[in-house]
């Protein structure tokens, strides 16, 4: 088995996701409450109301509470002197390989949410793809962007 | 130091001009068959019904006008290390391009091109894809300016390298007398016929055809034709057999007449550190790519195909820009799998193509199919109950399901060497990637917790193809096997044993 990579991102991340679930269920309550006036209406049977509320409940446990906590606890990142190594998946657990030769550059972004919580994402981009730690506190993630950009410059290609 | 500036060949402004109109067909057609609504009710005589024409001939004037001065405004010239472009009527627009970022000059002919000598030139720059308009086009320029910039971009680029080192000026010497070229592969016309034979494009034709019959199904007199396709059908199958089998005729004609458009005399040259390919019979194309930007090889094997021991080699090349869609460079089209052996070798020598492959283990085996029967189930079991009887025909889903499941394992594969992955998978056709070590950007291991059960993995990585990304992807493999390619791929920390470039 090959070791996890070490570090964990922000506890505040879980929080930022938990926010994300509950937009994300009020949303589809709104939905689930316009379906049930349609369907009170127009008369329809009574256990569609029950299915409706059965889905909502099962909506809102998924998203605010299962899906980031195994999130959370999945993402993990490492940082080396030759590459970053991510682990992330919640059902289907992906392991990401990026060496340091690799990375043409790094950004770090902030929303009006994770600024709240004074937290940033890193993306790291190659020539063809980008990889993204979400949730880390602003000051590591500024000091882990500009500690890639040094290592990508540094690191040698080796073929 | 020539500061002359160059124009373009007379014939860009024709070119212009047909390019102006081809783009204009499709909104002149709804234009007239609009008109062709309208001009029942107006009376004839009227000056109205002559509207169109006057918009007709005034956009037509505009387009020939404008290709006129796209000509005449554009002109090229060389700086000590650069190609500059002015092109413009009321902005003016210059580029200049370091002879040293030009990657290769791409030729075309066309129809038009052919009796003037003249070629279209399309210089490709090593954008690193941050500029979607890295390159330049020369519409029409005679064969001796071709030339021309050739040597003035070879010479450039001598005079930087003796510049840089004296040793480079000795082997500059050598280099200099003659470009070798080496014959690598070309495409006999029994290669194209199968070619034609076997492609998709057969099927596109034919159901063209059927579209194209559907549309004019409004004028067909269908009850008239009803009464003689009885008839029709009283003389027998024979004439319906014969009827399907001139359809497929037709539609074969076709795709052999579009394919040697596309491939004929297509041949593959080696100059120097250069691919150089050319094909086209109505439109003459040389497309060069340098062997130092290709990422990957892929080799397809349709079923098809397979079953003749063909198959297709594709080169993904990297740089470029957006609208090429060539950057998928189809290198033979269609040659024998045994034969690839030789010419991929001589073009490729840092690879290995007969590696030693690990296979899907046979615990793997319903992976490649379990899922699928997630969505056949049901759909089977509707059909056969809302169709029965003949619903129940659907069950032949289960064993072609499982039967290319199977195939699909037999196919998943993967090989490691020095600096090299291969991966083999098959989807319905067979894909065989070959990717060196330092062109992969990033791997990625997948497992999800059934995998984990069986001890299984997959595994993808993504190349540089064209300005994006191509992902190559194998599953249900060992799980150790995976981890093996993870190791392989993590950097070795070099210590100063490398020591400094030399």
């Amino acid at each position: 088995m090959r070791k996890e990579p070490i570090n964990q991102i922000s506890p505040k991340g879980l929080k930022v996701w938990r926010l994300y679930g509950v937009m994300q269920s009020a949303i589809v309550l709104l939905l689930m409450i316009v379906a049930g006036v349609l369907s009170w209406w127009l008369e329809g049977p009574w256990w569609i109301v029950i299915i409706l509320i059965l889905f909502q409940l099962l909506y809102t446990y998924l998203f605010v509470y299962l899906f980031p906590k195994l999130r959370w606890l999945r993402w993990r990142y490492e940082v080396r002197e030759q590459e970053i190594e991510l682990q992330h998946g919640i059902f289907i657990v992906k392991r990401t390989l990026v060496p340091m030769v690799r990375v043409q550059h790094v950004d770090t972004q902030q929303g009006p949410i994770l600024r709240k919580y004074d937290l940033a994402s890193i993306t790291i981009s190659t020539a063809a793809t980008n990889h993204t730690i979400p949730a880390l506190i602003t000051g590591e993630a500024d000091e882990l962007r500009s500690r890639i950009s040094t290592l990508a410059r540094v690191a040698e290609d080796d073929v | 130091m020539s500061k002359e500036r160059y124009q373009l060949h007379p014939i860009a402004a024709v070119v212009n001009f047909i390019k102006g109109l081809k783009d204009l067909i499709f909104p002149f057609i709804i234009i007239f068959v609009a008109n062709g609504f309208q001009g029942g009710s107006a009376s004839p005589g009227h000056w109205t019904s002559y509207i169109p024409y006057i918009i007709g001939t005034v956009i037509l004037a505009f387009v020939l006008i404008s290709g006129i001065i796209k000509w005449k405004r554009f002109v090229y010239w060389f700086n000590e290390d650069e190609l500059c472009i002015e092109y413009g009527l009321f902005v003016k627009k210059k580029r200049y391009i370091p002879f040293e970022r030009i990657q290769s000059l791409n030729y075309t002919e066309g129809l038009l091109h052919r009796p003037f000598k003249l070629v279209k030139i399309t210089i490709e720059t090593a954008g690193s894809g941050a500029s979607t308009e890295a390159e330049a086009e020369l519409i029409a320029i005679t064969r001796d300016a071709a030339k021309q910039i050739e040597t003035e971009i070879a010479s450039a680029q001598k005079r930087k390298s003796l510049k840089t080192s004296d040793i480079a000026a000795i082997d500059e010497h050598t280099v200099e007398e003659q470009i070798k070229s080496i014959p690598i592969f070309r495409m006999t016309m029994k290669d194209l016929l199968i070619l034609a034979t076997t492609s998709g494009g057969i099927g596109v034709v034919l159901s063209g055809l059927v579209v194209f019959l559907t549309q004019f199904s409004e004028l067909i007199p269908y009850e008239q034709i009803y009464d003689e396709v009885v008839v029709f059908l009283k003389f027998g199958f024979f004439l319906v057999v014969i009827t399907i089998f001139a359809f497929v005729l037709v539609g074969w004609i076709i795709s052999v007449i579009l394919t040697t458009l596309n491939y004929y005399q297509f041949t593959i040259v080696q100059e120097e550190d250069q691919i150089v390919l050319t094909r086209g019979l109505l439109e003459k194309k040389k497309v060069t790519i340098p062997i130092s930007r290709v990422q990957g090889i892929r080799i397809i094997e349709s079923p098809f195909r397979q079953m003749f021991g063909y198959c297709t080699v594709i080169v993904e090349s990297a740089g470029g820009s957006m609208e090429d869609q060539d950057k998928k460079i189809r290198l033979f089209p269609l040659i024998k799998k045994k034969k690839i052996k030789e010419p991929l070798n001589k073009l490729f020598s840092d690879f290995d193509f007969e590696p030693k492959w690990t296979t899907a283990p046979k615990n793997a085996k319903p992976f490649y199919y379990r899922l699928d029967f997630l969505w056949v189930i049901p759909v089977m079991v509707g059909v056969s109950y809302f169709y029965y009887p003949y619903g129940l025909l659907s069950m032949l889903l289960i064993p072609i399901i499982l039967l290319l499941g199977l195939w699909q394992h037999g196919a998943a594969g993967l090989a490691l060497t020095r600096n090299q992955l291969s991966i083999r998978y098959r989807g319905i056709n067979k894909y065989t990637f070959f990717i060196e070590k330092k062109r992969m950007q990033s791997l990625e291991m997948k497992q999800s917790p059934f995998q984990k059960r069986k001890a299984l993995a997959s595994i993808e990585t993504t190349i540089k193809s064209g300005i994006l990304g191509a992902t190559v992807k194998v599953e249900h493999l060992k799980e150790e096997d995976i981890e093996a390619v993870m190791t392989w791929y993590e950097p070795i920390k070099i210590t100063t044993e490398k020591g400094h470039p030399e």
